[in-house]
């Protein structure tokens, strides 16, 4: 963002605040939905971060994409709402599920079946939605940015302030903890 | 010697990317001839796909841009709260 629309942004400039909500604002929504907000509480959240994004913008001064920045804040935001702990334990129960599922030579002890005998796509969105909101803050977050956002480590690692290697484990636990949640809903049941 | 183990837990954290080509290589060539590892990096696939059909259809109201123009244009700078 170039220093004339940060003028006109600070300036509370109508065109250029409904650009920037126009740009922004739904993806934060569905992000927001997606992090296991209700739709009242992600507006009012959307809404606070797009005030919290006006109050620091001489922090901002276009040193990083406006879709990152806002993301972090709406990351922050999403936290203090669930009041989740914005740390993961280093020993989980989930990674004695995954542990499990292989022998003592790395092999697969409890064979994953392919998507023609797990539940179909359209099954599996009906499915996965409770599942997503059996995840801790953080895990639902990087996996919202890393698998339904499509972005990169290094981008999440910039939002969240989490380092790309912990980036990598926490995808990996909420994807072992969204497997197993699925699996006990009858989702790629070993046979 | 990759192992399954070894395989399954380089997708999963998304790590593969960052590593060598020659380990890329390593992992394309262990998925080619393990189905059990194909079929669990398919799961992990169709989790992403299932996670975004079910984000898809979550949409604000039609005036949900309108609103939060007309908020955010009553605000003011050090303010912390919207004036509706």
């Amino acid at each position: 963002m170039d220093e004339p629309a940060l003028i006109l942004l600070r300036a509370r400039d109508p065109d250029a605040l409904r650009s920037v909500v126009t740009e922004h604002g739904r993806r934060l929504y569905r992000a927001a939905r997606g992090m296991g907000l209700s739709s009242t509480v992600a507006e009012d959240v959307v809404q606070d971060v797009f005030v919290t994004f006006l109050e620091t913008l001489d922090r901002f001064e276009g040193r990083a994409q406006v879709g990152t920045w806002l993301f972090g804040i709406l990351h922050h935001k999403a936290l203090e709402r669930r009041r989740s702990s914005a740390r993961d334990d280093l020993n989980e129960p989930v990674d004695t599920v995954f542990e499990a599922q292989f022998d003592e030579r790395g092999h697969w002890a409890r064979r994953p079946l392919g998507p023609d005998r797990a539940f179909d796509a359209r099954e599996s969105a009906a499915a996965i939605a409770g599942c997503l909101d059996a995840l801790t803050g953080q895990r639902r977050d990087v996996f919202h940015f890393r698998q339904v956002e499509e972005l990169s480590a290094a981008e999440v690692s910039k939002i969240t302030g989490l380092s790309v290697t912990h980036i990598g484990v926490v995808l990996h636990r909420a994807r072992t903890a969204l497997r197993a949640c699925l699996e006990a809903k009858g989702w790629g049941r070993s046979r | 010697m990759m192992t399954c183990k070894d395989v399954s837990t380089l997708i999963s954290t998304g790590h593969l990317e960052e590593r060598s080509l020659g380990r890329r290589l390593a992992v394309r060539f262990h998925l080619a001839m393990c189905r059990h590892c194909r079929a669990f990096k398919r799961q992990l696939d169709l989790l992403a796909r299932a996670a975004r059909a079910s984000v898809a259809s979550s949409e604000p109201a039609a005036d949900f841009e309108d609103r939060l123009t007309d908020r955010l244009s009553g605000t003011r700078t050090g303010s912390g709260e919207p004036r509706s």
